[in-house]
């Protein structure tokens, strides 16, 4: 190949398909009354301190808990998808 | 990484606090509790009341042109990256100096398969992934899929283009193929290490070293196609230590890439090759791709010497451990190994055995690799006292002690301290490979084996 020949060099990277995306869900104007998962997984260190200060600070919140301790929290079934107004998520590991 | 999970979820804008790595819980959750709830209840931004199609950049497939030279220094191109990196990481390669991927090299690079470049890369056969993901023949095959998932694609060509990066030569294609179907995972947490170990007709094919220095560098053969692996994490998963690769040290391992081979030959009688095991036949080549070898790789502990003696003649310190003081062999060397193994690690362990040293084995009486498999899983029983003062059970295996422990069936936590439980999952889990040169040396691989992948489907 020629020193000063210049080539066409092809490109190495894998490629990301298009992906539907989606609003975040509607904030709440309140967390009194309302019903919200706490989904986790991982460093109990954490995530039991903070189950435990959340329904003794805010005891007019229905808490539900999903936990594993794992690395993939517990998805929602479709069940209480319906009822429940916020998840948060937590992924420690 | 939460970035891009969260993209390849559909919400690119979700909201998320990092937790603390160094504050005791309590305390973090003092900070973390003001946030959550702040993050529940402020009202949505324009940017996050958006949906719709994310459509990636255009990609081009050339990505330069110019001379060797210019293209040489395009390639070796690095980006800053921070905290916890702190340094430049190279963007299109693992840091060495790559063969420029032009045109016509990648047109010979491809002279390696039947297979049309444009075709996408996917499952040649169901294989069940990491984390339980079944996926069909056809299925394409997302790379980096599970932890921080990219779930980028991939054609043939795109594979071509990283083995003529990494140094193969075409008559290694088809092999390198059959690695990219399992998405080249690179891991997370503390060593991750990947290898890929190949085993049938096609190790005398394309002369991969199985003999002495086979883990070590000098095979042309070896070297490149361990760095194809390695090549298409980076280019094809989009694996960049500090962003997705979070191996807080790395691997030296990983470092150029790791390719071994099962030494057939070498197989005693009756004791079945890693394809067989992998549900081939004798006759079919098959990848192995080893994705978590986290435990390490350690050499033997003992003096090919010492071996040597213990054997002949029941000599030296071996024979003093094992009481056959005087007494010739065949003995089984694994004892010797064993009692260490476990010491700071959990999980299943790969031993590559020279031939001579496998013969022992035979000769001692496990005619079959089963029967060491059954050996080892035995050795490897702790009582649950001791098991509840390792790490990694608090985690894996037991899910925060809420499980189910396998033995027994029972709840994990109404088990009684003495009752013994084993460290290994099953006894298939551990694996024999068969290779090295003639000095009496095994090496122990942290990690047992992984997913095979067929290379005939891809000659």
């Amino acid at each position: 190949m020629a020193k000063d020949k210049t080539y066409r060099c092809l490109n190495p990277v894998g490629f990301q398909e298009s992906v539907d995306t989606f609003p975040l869900a509607t904030r709440l104007d309140t967390i009194d009354g309302k019903e919200i998962y706490l989904s986790i997984c991982g460093e109990p260190d954490i995530t039991l301190a903070l189950e435990k200060r959340l329904k003794a600070d805010y005891p007019n919140v229905n808490w539900k808990v999903k936990r594993t301790y794992i690395t993939d929290p517990i998805p929602l079934t479709e069940e209480e998808m319906k009822t429940a107004d916020a998840v948060v998520q937590g992924v420690a590991w | 990484m939460v970035r891009q999970e969260a993209l390849s979820s559909g919400v690119p804008n979700i909201r998320f606090i990092p937790g603390s790595r160094t504050l005791p819980g309590p305390t973090d959750v003092e900070t973390l509790i003001p946030k959550i709830l702040e993050g529940l209840t402020r009202p949505l931004t324009a940017k996050e009341k958006e949906g719709g199609k994310w459509k990636p950049s255009h990609q081009e497939r050339v990505l330069f042109e110019g001379t060797l030279e210019e293209a040489q220094a395009f390639y070796q191109q690095t980006q800053d990256i921070g905290l916890p990196v702190n340094a430049p990481i190279s963007v299109f390669t693992d840091g060495f100096p790559i063969i420029v991927p032009t045109e016509e090299r990648v047109a010979e690079m491809l002279k390696g398969t039947t297979h049309r470049p444009d075709e996408l890369i996917v499952h040649q056969a169901e294989h069940i992934l990491r984390w339980g993901v079944r996926m069909q023949k056809g299925d394409p095959v997302a790379f980096q899929q599970g932890v921080q998932s990219s779930r980028k694609k991939a054609t043939v060509e795109k594979v071509a283009i990283n083995a003529v990066m990494a140094g193969c030569k075409p008559e290694h294609l088809p092999v390198i193929l059959a690695i990219s179907e399992s998405g080249c995972n690179t891991g997370t947490t503390n060593f991750p290490s990947q290898a890929v170990c190949l085993g049938g007709p096609i190790v005398k094919e394309i002369k991969l070293n199985t003999g002495c220095g086979h883990l070590g560098p000098g095979s042309p053969v070896n070297g490149p196609i361990g760095r194809a692996f390695q090549m298409m994490a980076i280019n094809l998963s989009g694996a960049i230590p500090g962003v997705n690769r979070m191996g807080c040290h790395g691997s030296p391992l990983n470092n150029g890439g790791m390719c071994f081979g099962e030494n057939a030959d070498g197989l005693p009688q009756g004791w079945l090759s890693m394809n067989e095991e992998s549900g081939f036949g004798k006759d079919e080549s098959v990848a192995m791709v080893m994705d978590n070898i986290g435990g390490g790789i350690v050499g033997s502990q003992f003096s090919p010497g010492g071996y040597r003696a213990f054997q002949k003649s029941g000599h030296g310190g071996m024979a003093r451990r094992f009481d056959v003081k005087g007494k010739p062999g065949p003995h089984n060397w694994l004892e010797y190994i064993v009692p260490a193994m476990w010491a700071a690690r959990e999980g299943p362990y790969t031993f590559v055995v020279v031939p001579e040293m496998a013969q022992h084995l035979r000769d001692y009486g496990f005619k079959t690799k089963d029967e060491v498999y059954d050996w080892l899983y035995k050795q490897s029983f702790i009582t649950i006292k001791e098991y509840r003062g390792r790490s990694w059970p608090d985690y894996a295996g037991t899910n925060g002690w809420t499980g189910i422990e396998k033995t027994s069936g029972k709840p994990w936590r109404e088990l009684p301290d003495d009752y013994r439980i084993p460290l290994v999952d099953d006894p298939f889990d551990c694996m024999i490979i068969v290779a090295g040169g003639q000095e009496e040396a095994s090496v122990q691989l942290g990690g047992g084996r992984g997913p095979a992948y067929g290379i005939d489907a891809w000659r």
